[in-house]
């Protein structure tokens, strides 16, 4: 008995850590999640980051890769030319140490 | 206490000491050429090289333990990522062969000299790591 809840004790501190994050919000203004977007213009995402006591930077992702790093928390960001189709952009909120901290946001959008 | 901050700053304090280890070793050994205190700093660059290998691991191990992800990295960071990687595994090979193969003179002013730029090589690709991830 007292080995199972030494055992609990440690599975307990193991996955505590895993629940943190809060006070972590992201906000995307523009584009509108489902919005058409036209190929021939420049897109601008527009968005604003509460990033909480765990969050720093913001990394952002246009379907799963990687395409910008952004330390202002509140601002645009000037999106890669689009090809038509459906894409997918995401924010994370990402710590010092380039961690997702669980925090994100996705939108989808139509280029035409 | 924040022991997530505590416990990257802890490993950061170690992982900069390390990088003073192997660049700072490399270059005294060039300066001083004397047995006794080559052998010396053969010992401080080869535990510097173990140290950077071991604190940048922990990095990405205390991100693993916190968030149950490593660090979200891409591009030029990756490959600075891969040239620091690189820079530990041939540094401490080199200090190992400086301490143990008994190198010649010369031999070993040029592996001196390798190490020098092993160290300057980690140190810069770790300033690109830094700012490009």
């Amino acid at each position: 008995m007292r080995n199972l809840i030494m055992l609990l004790l440690v599975l307990t501190s193991i996955a505590a850590p895993l629940a943190i994050a809060a006070g972590s919000k992201i906000d995307i203004s523009s584009p509108m999640d489902g919005a058409k977007l036209d190929v021939m213009e420049q897109n601008k995402l527009e968005y604003n980051i509460t990033p909480g006591s765990d969050g720093d930077h913001i990394h952002v992702y246009m379907d799963g890769k990687e395409t910008a790093l952004l330390r202002q928390l509140k601002g645009s960001h000037t999106l890669e030319s689009l090809a038509p189709g459906n894409h997918e952009i995401c924010i994370k909120i990402v710590n010092k140490n380039h961690t997702p901290i669980g925090v994100e946001r996705c939108i989808k959008v139509t280029a035409e | 206490m924040d022991w997530q901050n505590t416990a990257y700053a802890a490993t950061q304090i170690v992982h900069n000491f390390g990088a003073v280890a192997v660049v700072g070793g490399a270059v005294c050994a060039l300066a001083w050429r004397e047995a006794t205190v080559q052998r010396r700093l053969s010992w401080i660059v080869l535990a510097g090289w173990a140290t950077q290998a071991v604190s940048g691991a922990t990095f990405g191990a205390i991100s693993y333990y916190y968030y149950a992800k490593f660090p979200d990295i891409h591009g030029i960071a990756v490959a600075a990522l891969i040239v620091k990687m690189a820079c530990a595994a041939f540094g401490f090979t080199f200090a190992a062969w400086q301490l143990f193969a008994h190198p010649s003179a010369a031999s070993s002013r040029h592996t001196w000299l390798v190490l020098c730029v092993l160290g300057a090589l980690a140190l810069s690709s770790a300033a690109v790591l830094r700012w490009f991830s």
